[in-house]
């Protein structure tokens, strides 16, 4: 699903962010991506996304090279992967189902299906009650939980996450992961860049670990360190 | 993309920047009333310089109540003037007509005002030689003759009409460029702002996959239409000021130069059309130029 090949990424000529990195990652898997700040774990995630791209090497994204596709054609392959992040990035000014919603409407979801796909997806997380909220009156789990479904509406065939735990307390990261862990199960691959030792410990599932831009570590059933 | 989300968008975007908005269509409405005015000034010119086509080089302008064995005796002269090719004689009834066809076709109150014994008949006269010294000796040859009101030569008219129009036109014609390249610096940096203020929504638009021209034609919709409102108000301005002008010219005397300046309303809409493409032009290139820079596509 994922294959990256000596990817290297170098910003400004000097600060090496990513170094001869490479990976196989199946359909299906969930791996933690774990490192210190600045080893490259967001840059790796990026990249996936074609937000940035590598100075070398290449990306696969289900079996389609993607440092060759042209500018217009990204769209389309972002369609396929979803990304959450610790921020969540929300609209501020649109409800909970409107976030939801504002996803499908922008490339281009006939409104019947958003009527369909919305309440569906809201009830998934957890947050039928809360459809006409906006952001600022959620909690910072609930707010997460828009951004997951925000994420999924569309059934992407990956799932990008930021460390999305990273401004939650752990049992609210608890409910978070729960929720990841059912939608790996629906056969989407999620990779997640973490710091929290705790519940990469307690899954015990693929953990590639980063430092200064390297690859030092890809473990099956692996722990934080 | 629907009609409806387009429609919305622009809306909300037009609003949310109303003073910066307001600046662009001004300062795109000014500039193209600057270039209309130029353009009229030209359009002007032409016809002021129109009856001097086909090697005419003087009129012999003769008085209205000329007694017609005076003017017999006119044509005599000038049939016998060996400095003279041909002449043409335009009485005071084509006159009249060459007067309204040419400068207000559309005007009939204006029409109505001048009648055929107020304009005075002429010859228009194609000299035989056509060094400036020998145009002069017979032009003058005719200046004393009885019933003649006037000779007029095409080098004093011509040379006078344009000396004095081409100075204004040139700096209403440049002040209206400057002006409309600010107002295309102002459309540019309404949209930056205006994609500045939604730069979350950009970002997640671009993060679940939504193309480019989706994210854009809002925008450049935005701009074209600031650009669309300023040409519209310009041309309108245009269409005023010429209105004004014949107004003027008919409250006044009716053997004023300025008169021949008048500009159809054929042309009126010729350079109201033009106007209000350079408008469009100018909104979408540069909003075009601000998304392009702003969402690095």
């Amino acid at each position: 699903m994922i294959k990256l090949e000596d990817v290297t990424k170098v910003y400004k000529g000097e600060v090496l962010a990513l170094r001869d990195a490479s990976c196989d990652i199946q359909r299906g898997e969930f791996v933690f991506l774990v490192g210190q700040s600045g080893s490259g774990k967001s840059t790796f995630l990026r990249m996936l996304n074609k937000e940035e791209e590598p100075d070398s090497g290449r990306i696969y994204i289900a079996g389609k090279e993607i440092g060759s596709l042209s500018k217009w054609r990204v769209p389309r392959m972002r369609r396929q992967i979803g990304s959450i992040f610790q921020d969540f990035k929300l609209l501020p000014n649109k409800t909970v189902s409107q976030n939801v919603a504002f996803a499908l409407e922008v490339i281009g979801t006939p409104k019947q299906v958003i009527l369909d796909q919305v309440p569906a997806i809201l009830e998934l997380v957890g947050l039928q009650e809360k459809t006409h909220r906006l952001p600022h009156e959620l909690s910072g789990g609930e707010q997460q939980r828009v951004s997951i479904a925000r994420a999924f509406v569309n059934r992407p065939l990956i799932l990008l996450a930021d460390e999305p735990t990273g401004n939650l307390d752990p049992g609210t990261s608890v409910e978070i992961m729960r929720l990841l862990e059912r939608i790996n199960e629906t056969g989407t691959t999620v990779v997640m860049a973490t710091h929290d030792r705790g519940i990469v410990d307690t899954m015990r599932r693929r953990v590639i670990e980063l430092n200064e831009g390297e690859i030092v570590r890809d473990q099956a059933r692996g722990v934080y360190e | 993309m629907n009609l409806d989300y387009l429609a919305k968008e622009t809306a909300r975007n037009l609003r949310r920047n109303l003073t910066l908005t307001l600046a662009s269509v001004l300062t795109v409405a000014v500039s193209l009333s600057l270039l209309g005015v130029a353009l009229l000034l030209q359009k002007g010119v032409n016809n002021a310089t129109d009856r001097w086509e086909n090697g005419v080089e003087f009129i012999i302008w003769v008085q209205p109540d000329i007694a017609e064995n005076q003017r017999l005796l006119l044509e005599t002269d000038l049939n016998n003037s060996p400095g003279i090719s041909s002449y043409r004689y335009v009485s005071q009834e084509e006159a009249l007509q060459e007067f309204n066809e040419d400068y207000f076709p559309d005007n009939p109150e204006i029409t109505q005002l001048v009648t055929a014994d107020v304009i005075p008949s002429s010859y228009r006269v194609v000299p035989a030689q056509l060094n400036a010294e020998a145009i002069e000796i017979v032009a003058s040859s005719f200046e004393a003759k009885p019933g003649v009101k006037k000779v007029v030569r095409a080098t004093d008219e011509i040379s006078k009409i344009e000396t004095a129009t081409d100075v204004i036109r040139w700096v209403v014609l440049g002040a209206g460029i400057i002006l409309l390249a600010t107002g295309l610096l102002l459309i540019l940096n309404t949209i930056r702002m205006a994609m500045f203020a939604r730069r979350r929504e950009i970002e997640v638009m671009k993060l679940v996959g939504a193309t480019n021209w989706f994210i854009l034609i809002p925008f450049m919709l935005e701009g074209t239409f600031q650009g669309l409102i300023g040409a519209a108000l310009g041309t309108a301005s245009v269409y005023g000021a010429n209105r004004a002008f014949e107004e003027w010219l008919s409250s006044d005397n009716v053997l004023n130069i300025l008169q021949s300046f008048a500009v159809s309303g054929g042309d009126i809409w010729e350079i109201g059309i033009l106007l209000i493409a350079i408008g469009a032009l100018v909104g979408s290139v540069g909003s075009a130029i601000a998304a392009y820079r702003f969402l690095d596509v």
